[in-house]
């Protein structure tokens, strides 16, 4: 099953492989995702990320690697769930709202690089009715 | 190189009360350029080169306010600055005009106010329509970002999302500052939290769609807590006295508190003041417990002050009478702004 969606922990560990194959002393941090604790990733989009990394390790001055994964979009909607239980842990009453946070867009996580690559697949939505 | 004329309210001014650097480029001065307003927008985030929102007012449009009031300007497009660029994909949204018609004055009754004098002919703007929001989609606010600042509900409220400053600006303090009159800047307060909530229902509203709540109603809906939701941010808003003088145009020509326009605190204490009638049976559960929460309850809004004021009276006791912004100063405009140019 190689095609399958990647799980998260193989995906930590792909990357991490990635930033080390050409220099195993090479620092890596990858944050962003740290409060997900199962979820399967697009595989392809993972090779492609591994194939990054490796590219850009290809410099020999690069002794670390950051990896951020954020939001696409700035601003995401996101359900709350409001939750009760008794004093013995049995769920009483949940309610379900929305919520929307907005987070500082990608152009603070790059301020301070001297190149920017931009090979993200355009947004691409259906027109709201 | 040619020059672009903008406007600055820059971080610290009035007296330290101003957090977020905020730019106001005329659309007549981007006319005049022949330029795009998004490159107008760019032009400006760099040659500022720092964190800012950026709105372009069109000071021969109109707009509404969240409460129902008409406004001579109007914010036609909107954008957030940082570090010398315009986010390509979020940080700029350009606000497409909407057309007269008698079916939408007929179904927004407060639009009865584009027919008068003031207003007539001239093109109404308030909220972007879902294809000028796109990448966005409907769920999103009407919000612009680019790196640490949001320039939110069509460029009424500006955010910094990482020191998390706030700044509330209502249209008419725009509209004193595009015409370097006197704008009021101090801390929005519980009465103002509760009124940007009690909106009119809009096609394209500045915030809220037609699937929010009408006049008398409040989409913040959210119970004694709503005098807090915005009380704690800054605002730089028109004296009240000018405030006063368009809350009275629009009552003058027959709109009604709660049933045409909103029961905002400010609708509200105007109307009893002159003795204006108010819908009072239009206001929504919802909507009392929130105006209880500071101090407009049922029985207030029912009695008749000890004297009814004529509307000269109130323009003059506008201070005293309307309610909301807390710690606040007035400001010339022109020893607050910095005009600025940006090469194109």
């Amino acid at each position: 099953m190689r095609l399958m969606h990647t799980p998260l922990p193989d995906f930590y560990e792909k990357l991490k492989n990635a930033a080390k194959r050409l220099r195993p002393e090479t620092e890596v941090s990858i944050r962003g995702l740290e409060n997900i604790k199962t979820a399967k990733l697009a595989s392809l989009r993972v090779g492609r990320v591994e194939n990054e990394i490796l590219e850009l390790t290809q410099d020999p001055e690069v002794a670390k690697i950051e990896v951020v994964l954020m939001d696409r979009l700035p601003e995401t909607a996101r359900t709350v769930v409001v939750k009760s239980y008794d004093k013995n842990g049995v769920g009483k009453k949940a309610i379900l709202e929305n919520i929307y946070i907005t987070i500082p867009a990608v152009d603070c996580e790059v301020e301070d690089m001297q190149e920017v690559e931009d090979r993200r697949g355009a947004l691409a939505v259906a027109d709201p009715v | 190189m040619n020059q672009l004329k903008y406007k600055v309210v820059p971080q610290g001014a009035a007296e330290g009360r101003i957090p977020i650097n905020l730019v106001y480029i005329d659309k007549k001065d981007v006319d005049a350029a022949g330029i795009y307003m998004k490159d107008a927008c760019a032009a400006v985030a760099k040659d500022l080169n720092a964190p800012a929102s950026i709105d372009v007012i069109d000071l021969d449009a109109v707009t509404v306010t969240s409460d129902g009031i008409m406004a001579p300007c109007a914010v036609v497009a909107f954008a957030s600055a940082d570090r010398g660029i315009i986010n390509p994909e979020f940080g700029f949204i350009g606000v497409s005009e909407k057309p007269y018609s008698t079916q939408i004055v007929k179904e927004e009754p407060h639009l009865r106010q584009w027919n008068t004098e003031y207003y007539h002919g001239r093109r109404l703007y308030r909220g972007p329509y879902g294809s000028d929001m796109l990448p966005r989609w409907t769920m999103n606010e009407t919000q612009t970002v680019t790196g640490r600042i949001a320039n939110n509900n069509t460029g009424s409220e500006v955010m910094n999302v990482v020191d998390m400053t706030e700044i509330l600006t209502p249209i008419f303090g725009m509209h004193q500052i595009m015409h370097d009159g006197e704008v009021l800047v101090g801390m929005s307060g519980p009465e103002v939290s509760v009124g940007i909530g009690m909106i009119v229902r809009e096609h394209n509203g500045r915030i809220f769609g037609w699937g929010s709540v009408p006049a008398g109603g409040t989409a913040h809906a959210s119970g004694i807590y709503a005098k807090t939701v915005k009380s704690d941010c800054a605002i730089m808003a028109a004296t009240k006295s000018v405030h006063a003088q368009f809350v009275l145009r629009a009552i003058n020509c027959g709109m009604v508190v709660a049933r045409d326009i909103s029961s905002s605190p400010v609708n509200l204490a105007i109307a009893r003041a002159i003795g204006s009638p108010i819908d009072v049976d239009n206001i929504s559960k919802d909507a009392w417990i929130e105006l209880e929460s500071v101090g407009f309850d049922r029985k207030w809004v029912e009695s008749k002050p000890e004297k009814l004021l004529t509307q000269e009276e109130l323009v003059a006791q506008a201070d005293d009478i309307l309610p909301g912004i807390e710690g606040g100063k007035k400001f010339k405009v022109s020893d607050i702004v910095e005009v600025r140019y940006a090469a194109y």
